[in-house]
């Protein structure tokens, strides 16, 4: 378990509602440990270790399970022997695994068994760790190695982005939600959406849900995507019908956007979208294609691809990956969904 | 799926006859500098939309060639005064590749019953390359569709790889960006 005490560090704003940013980790980074049989042993006499230990890895290497550490100490007082080893993996193809001896697990007799004991199954994590959670659960198990990646454990506490940040995603989720009120009264979904220039800090784009207009596939994101189309002197649809539908118009910008001189259809590269709700597969799809850089979202969704069903911004298989963090005014997210007619 | 193969039939020389069509639409895309895909939507023996990819164009990443043909579809029944459900759910999809994942999602959504494909989509597939969202039954959006695949697919494939040879001159760099940015 992550320690509580140190999301509590930055301080919210004054009177601003508490909200808790998350990261949306890949599937394979929030996924529980798994865990495997294998046969352990006692080590009766230390003093055997280090041969047990050549003896066993020659004809046992376990060489796909390089986080799993041969031996662990056994640490509480009232254990009849100091350490226990890991001889070899049980049962992995299904069957049931059993109780063996060491003549058994070892018939060629290249092991002296003098200084171990008796066989008894334990689990142990199947995959190297990715996050501290994932490392503090598994070696609740078994001793695992861990490569900590820094990055992933401040954003898992909280702590990856500063108060002057969280304030300021606050603006662009608060502009979301403005956007998505404004769209509920002309009858459309509840559902928001901001774009913006990080590097610039302006908002390119805001819009809402249009999909009870004429077009159903017109999802907030779907709409974003071409509000900033626009902004860049393109664009497939009109959204005259909405006002609460902006974008910033190229000629305000004092230089082109990079995008302009080398990618054009790559329009959000660089670009944070802001959305009240966890969007859904196409859109979570539309910003791969889009290659934007970040999605913040307040709410999670039903059938939400960025954490809740799918992992489309983290999946090795497609070429391009995006950052997801949820959680920024979740509340407030959360009502507006509430309030939907379906 | 079972339902659906029983009353979505279309015979080898529709499709042939509509898939020239669809190839037509890709090579028009490939001479226009677009990702060489073209698509049918056929209601009726009667074609409803049509699309090739519009994303350089648009200068939107998403405007694939369903996504466009899908535009014109509700356009047709906007005219003709249709409920768009009621057309959708009597559409077969024509489209010289494997509609992407997005795609393949905007699909369900509209609630198309058959998708006739040419080639594989390695990249982006939604029906089986990467995901299946053609048939997964987890999503509670829209409805799954049956595939039928590999209609002059050679010919699809070669488009992609001539595309794709000619060296996308608005894919991102990534490299050189990082420094042109820094600037």
């Amino acid at each position: 378990m992550e320690p509580d005490s140190k999301r509590r560090k930055t301080a919210e704003p004054n009177g601003a509602s508490a909200w808790e940013v998350q990261p949306v980790l890949s599937e394979l980074e929030s996924r529980d440990i798994r865990l495997m049989p294998v046969y352990a042993a006692p080590v009766l006499d230390k003093k055997e270790t280090c041969r047990l230990m050549k003896e066993v890895s020659a004809i046992y290497p376990l060489s796909n399970y390089p986080h799993l550490k041969r031996i662990r100490a056994c640490l509480s007082a009232g254990s009849p022997h100091p350490l226990e080893m890991i001889l070899c993996l049980a049962g992995l193809n299904g069957e049931q695994a059993g109780l063996r001896s060491l003549a058994e697990l070892f018939p060629s007799g290249e092991v002296d068994f003098c200084g171990l004991g008796k066989p008894f199954l334990a689990h142990v994590p199947a995959c190297a760790p990715l996050t501290r959670p994932q490392y503090e659960e598994a070696a609740s198990h078994w001793p695992v190695s861990f490569h900590e990646n820094k990055r992933i454990s401040q954003a898992l506490k909280g702590c990856l982005f500063s108060p002057l940040e969280k304030d300021r995603m606050q603006g662009y989720m608060e502009l979301a939600i403005q956007a998505a009120q404004q769209g509920a009264r002309q009858g459309m979904e509840p559902i928001g959406a901001t774009v913006v220039d990080p590097a610039t800090g302006r908002v390119l784009a805001v819009g809402h849900d249009c999909r009870e207009g004429s077009n159903p596939l017109l999802h907030a994101a779907m709409v974003c995507v071409d509000l900033v189309a626009h902004s860049h002197g393109g664009g497939a649809y009109s959204f005259e019908d909405y006002p609460a539908c902006t974008f910033l118009p190229a000629d305000n910008s004092t230089q082109p956007p990079p995008s302009l001189e080398d990618g054009l259809p790559y329009i959000c590269t660089g670009y944070d979208m802001y959305l009240t709700r966890e969007p859904c597969m196409m859109c979570a799809m539309a910003l791969v294609h889009s290659r934007i850089q970040r999605v913040f979202y307040g709410a999670p969704s039903s059938h939400g691809a960025l954490g809740t069903t799918h992992h489309i911004h983290s999946r090795k298989d497609l070429n391009h990956r995006y950052e997801v963090f949820r959680g920024i005014l979740e509340d407030q997210c959360k009502r507006l969904a509430c309030k939907e007619s379906s | 799926m079972m339902e659906a193969a029983k009353r979505w039939r279309v015979s080898a020389g529709e499709t042939e006859a509509w898939m020239d069509r669809a190839v037509d639409m890709a090579k028009d895309a490939l001479e226009n500098g677009e990702v060489p895909v073209g698509c049918l939507m056929v209601y009726n023996n009667e074609i409803v939309g049509k699309g090739r990819n519009e994303v350089n164009e648009t200068k939107n990443a998403t405007r694939h060639a369903e996504m466009v043909a899908i535009d014109q579809v509700l356009d047709w029944c906007h005219q003709h005064k249709k409920e768009p459900e009621e057309v959708f759910t009597h559409t077969v999809l024509y489209v010289t590749v494997e509609p992407c994942i997005m795609c393949a999602a905007a699909l369900r959504m509209m609630k198309i019953p058959l998708v006739v494909y040419g080639c594989q989509n390695e990249r982006f597939g939604g029906c089986g390359s990467v995901l299946n969202i053609s048939s997964a039954t987890l999503t509670d959006t829209g409805e799954p569709f049956q595939c039928i695949a590999g209609y002059r697919s050679e010919e699809a494939v070669e488009m992609l790889k001539t595309f794709y040879r000619q060296e996308n001159p608005n894919a991102p760099k990534s490299k050189v960006r990082k420094k042109e940015f820094s600037k």
